[in-house]
């Protein structure tokens, strides 16, 4: 847009002049073009430059036949009208040259001759400005006529401009002002009509006329800012124009045509401009469409096309330059449903993005032409030569030759031919590369910026090309490599193609044979549609260097590869300069998931197993596919695992590759040829070496010597589709055989820990027993591996679950715990000398470490873990070994273990039990049991200086023998004086063995000395050990403690003893006494009571009375007979104390006495004695 | 003229694209397709410009470029369906009919059991029907 001139640009500003007074041109200039509309003025300082306002001289012969017009439009008229042909013009006189001076006034009048001369055969209006000094400054009545005689004009044009009074001023110049506007309107609306009137009465001779009238008429309907009409007529004349390619003859047709585009060009920017101005995008757009449509088939003949499209090209961009100035917006009006019936037109016609791609388009096509143009003109007339000094001539479109002869200078036209290669030198000289790429980035940026990433990338390809074509490879692959991104994505394997063989010649260019070999591989794989069209080399330009896509251009560029690779250089890339050289070393290319070369090689691995033990063999799967079109001949498999002992090599016996070239673990295999699309599937033998885990990493492939493909290993459970090949409509196969395999496989595995060849044993002999020290052997046997820097880590967990033994709260505690680890003892070994430096041995309350000595292969070593119960709980014994296999430190790393766990039960040894009771046949009168009827008073009482007998029992309730060492009632310290406690049976011998289930019961006598409501008798002391065949020493001894419950001590007012023989003998009499003693100091009287029984008959009272002196004693005798043998129940007696009003039975065992039928005969002496004793 | 018809696929990957010229310009008309996609984006991802057409498939003419007039159609399933065009004049009728029967077909080719929801076309019964469908426009519109 900026290569228009200037008056085009802009809307045409009405021109008036005025001529003397100098010094208040400024003012008034600057107060017309202040004015709204603005008004141009062209200042003459004196009546003698008046001149330059006359009409060039035209020397026309009126009678001759009107002559054809050479051209449609003049370069400058436009110009002439803006600047030169004023509308009006002021003459200025100041007040005193008119009113004084004759000789001044005589002056005043020739120059308003002149001027008046001047602008005749125009219709320039006059207007006389008369200049006072001050507004008193009265001018005569007769000067104002005569000057207004002069000139011919109306009173209301003669101005009277008053200089010094501000005010008087600023009237005096609006008055003017509103004049001028008046007579300029005036003066371009005759102009208009003169001329519309022409056109009207078809008062022309030809079309150019014609057309050069319409735009004059809209151009003075400019003037005076009548856009309507102005319109109405540019279009008649473009219309008018586009009819006339087809018709006019004037010029040869290849200048004609550059003319005639040349006006419309002109035209059609106004319209634009107006309608843009004007608000009428949609207009605009529409007739923007519609002029394209006119011309665009318009090309000319083919040796000019280039100026077609470079015409054509200006158009969009100055569409869209018109588009971007404006800032138009969609207006709210329009349907919003694009590109229907409702709204023919569409989203992007609004951006001006989309017309500068499409002038980047066209400006390339005009490339394109040039170089065919200029490539035909240099075969066919390269003699001829450019004719000199071609200039443009004064029509607007056409050039002419300038001809200079002597002194006279000639204007020739020219011929086409001479056109033609006068176009094709100026074209030449500019670079279109540059200005394309240019536009392209435009569009680009643009379209990045709405979003529209196709768009955008069309245009960054388009600027690549540019690139390319101008020779700066390296912009050109950046460029293309964005882009083939977008590409590969999509999957528009065709656009990607174009891209590819951009980027392969640029790889070419730029001599880089890794980045050619990569890019003609992934054209080689690329999908194309089996319905694109036939190659041709014709259409290079269009399909890009790599020409049309098909299926031998992909075996091609394969076999290209594959010669360059085997040193065998096909001649045309030699002669692109590729070294040579480079072949010798081989090139890498590395292709991972997101690779684009994934389709040409792909890698899976599978292992057959999901985990295997240390070196065992397994078998694991490599299948290889191949998209490229011919079949890869692959030398030499590398398998690369991150265990490097595994990998593995498979090489082609095809090949002489070298035996000293191979490794060890090296494969033949016959053939090692990958055809297209289809798995190659290699199964091998792997044998890890290490626990842990076992991936496979990458896939070597070497092809044709020089290639090596390192391709990521993929599994093939987590395979992604290829991309491109994915919406190809073929089979998909897998890559094994095993479908399982082929949708679970995976490139890892986990490397097991080989089996610990160490046995750990746990001797537990039964239930441990609360209180002892459980000892628990542990015996590791090495069964082929030696331990090194072994480790036994014990732990005790609560069987119950809860883990700990104890809760956190206890742990401070050590009591609480209520099953401990007290240690470890390691039993010496045989090899005992070998003393554990760095005996690690950390025992806590439920946890142990203890480290094992260095064991050779068939040692074995044992301790015993010495665990305490303190309450009877289930516990879990963990117990494990950690160990390696060498003493080196990396391999100290890898420890094998061994576990074993063991629930051990805790269980008391033995229930102690105790019981309170009288002497035989004595009851003392114990008060406080009276009196407590209710029973909440559980303790036992006592009778004050009495002996009580106390039983102790001990039941065995385990299922093992235990040993009952001793029993004892350990006093008090300070209940050991008043209360003696007197042992009267207990253990014989060193210990009484107790079998399971068995009870043993102790018999103390106790004499309490205090009366104390709660005495504390003291503890139970036993002392046990398990009664084992071993006969351990006496340490093991568990002394087990239970404290006896609180007495109650009293003293008894009375005591009642009965008195009965051990043993009676039936219908023999005997004496049954019952003796109350009193040791109160009161007088006691007593009631007692005697119930018959139907065993014995007795003598006495049945119910009596007696009182009881102080501390003495009262006998109640009964004589007796039984009746009956056996164990017989004595009559009841039953005691009352009145003053307690306490009632004394004694217990029934008590009232029992045997009955022999006759005097018993005892054998034994000792048994003799004792009746005997008993009956006397 | 038709000159080229195209189903794109969710991906915007091309499921089929043929070409009906006699000049070797397969490769613009791929670019031309493929750049058509942006204003499919533009019009299905602007729902409210086109609310009134809620259900509408017919998308309208996408974009003039050059000597070629691109129109385009989305079907329920998201499949995009491109007509690209050198005629002049084309009647919104005469599309939508095209469109119409060109979704008939489509719908009859991925109906066939062996095809896969996804993949290119490759059905030359598709293909044969097309061709008619685009010889039936070019000459119902030059009529």
């Amino acid at each position: 847009m900026e290569d228009y001139p200037e008056e085009l640009r802009t809307p045409p500003l009405t021109l008036v002049s005025i001529v003397g007074c100098s010094e208040l041109h400024p003012s008034i200039s600057a107060a017309l073009s202040s004015q709204q509309p603005p008004m141009n003025t062209l200042a003459l300082p004196d009546f003698s430059k008046a001149s330059i306002l006359a009409r060039s001289a035209k020397t026309r012969d009126p009678l001759a036949p009107p002559q054809a017009p050479a051209g449609i439009l003049k370069k400058d008229w436009l110009l002439k009208h803006r600047t030169r042909v004023p509308a009006a013009v002021a003459a200025m006189f100041r007040a005193d040259q008119v009113s004084g001076d004759p000789a001044q006034w005589l002056q005043a009048c020739s120059d308003l001759e002149n001027l008046k001369s001047v602008i005749q055969g125009r219709n320039t209006k006059l207007v006389v400005i008369l200049v006072q000094a001050q507004a008193g400054d009265e001018l005569s009545e007769d000067v104002t006529v005569a000057l207004r005689k002069r000139a011919e004009i109306d009173s209301k044009h003669l101005v009277v401009l008053v200089e010094r009074d501000e005010s008087e001023w600023t009237k005096s110049l609006n008055k003017l002002k509103s004049i001028f506007t008046e007579l300029c309107s005036t003066y371009y609306k005759d102009e208009g009509r003169r001329i519309k009137a022409r056109i009207e009465k078809r008062n022309f001779s030809s079309v150019e006329l014609s057309i050069r009238y319409c735009f004059k008429v809209a151009v003075y309907a400019e003037f005076r800012r009548d856009w309507p009409e102005a319109l109405k007529f540019y279009e008649e004349g473009i219309r008018v124009l586009r009819e006339m390619i087809g018709t006019s003859t004037r010029l040869p047709p290849t200048q004609r045509l550059v003319e005639v585009k040349a006006i419309a060009e002109q035209i059609h920017f106004k319209i634009s401009t107006l309608l843009l101005h004007a608000g009428k995008v949609v207009e605009a757009i529409t007739w923007f469409r519609k002029h394209i449509r006119s011309y665009e088939r318009v090309v000319g003949s083919p040796e000019v096309a280039f100026l077609h499209w470079e015409w054509f090209s200006r158009q969009f961009l100055v569409f869209g330059e018109l588009i971007e100035t404006t800032s138009t917006t969609v207006p709210d009006t329009l349907s919003p449903r694009f590109g229907t019936a409702d709204n023919a037109l569409t989203e992007w016609e609004f951006q001006p993005a989309y017309y500068y791609q499409l002038a980047a388009n066209y400006l390339r096509e005009k490339r394109y032409a040039l170089e065919f143009s200029s490539s035909s003109v240099n075969i066919t007339d390269g003699v001829n030569g450019i004719p000199e000094s071609v200039m443009p001539s004064v029509y607007v479109g056409q050039y002419v030759r300038l001809f200079e002869q002597g002194d006279t200078v000639a204007v020739l036209p020219l011929s086409d031919t001479e056109y033609t290669s006068y176009a094709l030198s100026e074209a030449e000289r500019f670079q279109d590369s540059y200005e394309i790429i240019a536009l392209f980035r435009k569009a680009y940026e643009s379209f990045q910026s709405l979003g529209a990433m196709r768009m955008a990338s069309a245009c960054s390809g388009g600027m690549a090309i540019e690139y390319y074509a101008a020779g700066d490879f390296s912009n050109a692959k950046q460029l293309f490599d964005g882009v083939a991104g977008l590409y590969r994505q999509e999957g528009w394997a065709t656009l990607l193609w174009e891209n590819l063989g951009y980027l392969r010649e640029c790889a070419r260019k730029l001599n880089s044979l890794k980045d050619f070999i990569s890019y003609s591989l992934e054209m080689a794989a690329l999908p194309l549609f089996s319905g694109s069209g036939q190659g041709n080399s014709e259409n290079k330009s269009k399909n890009g260097p790599a020409g049309s896509p098909t299926i031998s251009s992909r075996e091609n560029i394969h076999q290209e590869v594959v010669n360059i690779l085997e040193g065998k250089h096909a001649p045309e890339i030699t002669d692109d300069g590729f070294n040579l050289h480079l072949v010798e070393e081989s090139t890498h290319l590395d292709i991972d998931q997101i690779s684009p070369l994934r389709i040409v090689l792909v890698a899976c691995v599978a292992f057959h197993d999901q985990s295997v033990k240390p070196s065992s063999p397994m078998l694991v799967s490599v299948s290889l596919q191949s998209h490229l079109p011919s079949p890869v001949t692959i030398d030499k498999l590398e398998v690369q695992f991150n265990q490097s002992d595994c990998n593995f090599v498979i090489v082609s016996s095809q090949e002489d590759y070298s035996t000293s070239n191979v490794h060890d673990g090296a494969v033949q295999v016959t053939s090692l040829t990958l055809f297209t699309d289809k798995w190659m599937r290699l199964t091998h033998e792997v044998k890890p070496g290490q626990s842990g885990k076992l991936e496979c990493l990458a896939v070597k492939a070497t092809i044709s010597k020089h290639l090596v493909v390192c391709c990521q290993a993929e599994s093939p459970a987590s395979m992604e589709d290829f991309p491109l090949w994915k919406f190809e409509d073929q089979l998909e196969t897998l890559p094994t055989k095993d479908t399982v395999l082929a949708f679970s496989g995976q490139k890892l595995i986990q490397v097991e820990e080989p089996d610990a060849q160490v046995d750990v044993v746990l001797n537990c002999t039964g239930p441990a027993l609360v209180g002892e020290l459980f000892t628990l052997p542990v015996a590791i046997f090495s069964k082929g591996h030696a331990v090194h820097s072994g480790e036994l880590k014990i732990n005790l967990v609560d069987a119950k679950g809860g883990g700990l033994l104890m809760s956190p709260r206890e742990a401070e505690e050590s009591e609480s715990h209520h099953v401990e680890l007290l240690g470890v003892s390691a039993l010496t070994t045989e090899k005992g000398s070998k003393e554990e430096v760095d005996n690690i041995k950390k025992i806590q309350q439920s946890f142990g470490v203890v480290s094992v000595p260095t064991l050779c292969a068939g040692d074995s070593w044992s301790c015993k873990l010495e665990i305490k119960w303190h309450q009877a709980k289930s516990v879990m014994l963990y117990v494990s070994l950690g160990y390696s296999l060498e003493s080196i430190e990396e391999a100290a790393l890898h420890r094998l273990n061994v576990h074993r766990s063991l629930q051990i039960e805790g269980k008391i040894p033995m229930t102690v039990g105790h019981q309170f009771l009288r002497p035989f046949r004595r009851e003392p009168l114990l008060l406080s049991k009276i009196r407590s009827s209710s029973g909440d008073d559980k303790k036992s009482s006592l009778a004050l200086n009495d002996s009580n007998m106390l039983i102790v029992s001990a039941r065995n309730c385990t299922e093992v023998p235990l040993r009952l060492h001793k029993m004892a009632i350990e006093p008090d310290v300070d209940g050991k004086q008043l209360c003696s406690v007197q042992q009267i049976s207990g253990i014989s011998n060193e210990y009484a063995v107790l079998a399971p289930s068995e009870e043993y019961k102790g018999i103390f006598s106790v004499n309490p000395q205090i009366i104390s409501s709660n005495f504390r008798l003291g503890e139970i002391c036993l002392s046990w050990s398990r009664d084992s065949s071993l006969g351990q020493s006496q340490d093991n001894c568990v002394i087990m403690k239970e404290r006896l419950p609180e007495v109650h001590i009293e003293e008894s007012p009375l005591v009642v003893t009965m008195e009965c023989p051990p043993y009676v003998i039936l219908g023999i009499p005997f004496t049954f006494h019952v003796k109350i003693y009193n040791s109160t100091s009161l007088l006691q009287e007593i009631k007692y009571s005697l119930v018959d029984s139907q065993n014995f008959v007795f003598s006495g009272a049945h119910n009596h009375a007696a009182f009881i002196l102080p501390k003495t004693e009262h006998i109640v005798s009964h004589k007796l007979v039984p009746l009956g043998s056996g164990s017989q129940q004595l009559p009841r007696i039953t005691v009352t104390s009145v003053r307690y009003s306490a009632a004394l039975t004694p217990p029934s065992s008590a009232a029992t006495v045997f009955v022999y039928p006759s005097e018993p005969k005892f054998s034994s002496e000792k048994g003799y004695s004792a009746p005997d004793a008993c009956i006397s | 003229m038709v000159v080229c018809v195209a189903v794109v696929g969710h991906q915007n990957n091309p499921l089929y694209l043929q070409s009906f010229t006699e000049a070797d310009d397969a490769l613009k008309l791929h670019h031309v397709v493929h750049c058509s996609l942006d204003v499919i984006d533009e019009r299905v991802n602007n729902p409210k410009r086109n609310s009134p057409a809620l259900n509408e498939t017919f998308l309208g003419l996408l974009y003039p470029t050059e000597n070629y007039k691109v129109y385009g159609y989305l079907t329920n399933t998201k499949a995009k369906f491109i007509m690209v065009t050198t005629d002049l004049d084309v009647k919104d009728a005469d599309a939508r009919n095209f469109f119409r029967k060109f979704h008939a077909a489509y719908v009859d080719a991925v109906s066939n059991p062996f095809h896969v929801p996804g993949k290119k076309i490759a059905s030359r019964s598709f293909s044969a029907r097309v061709s008619t469908i685009v010889r039936s426009f070019s000459s119902g519109t030059t009529a």
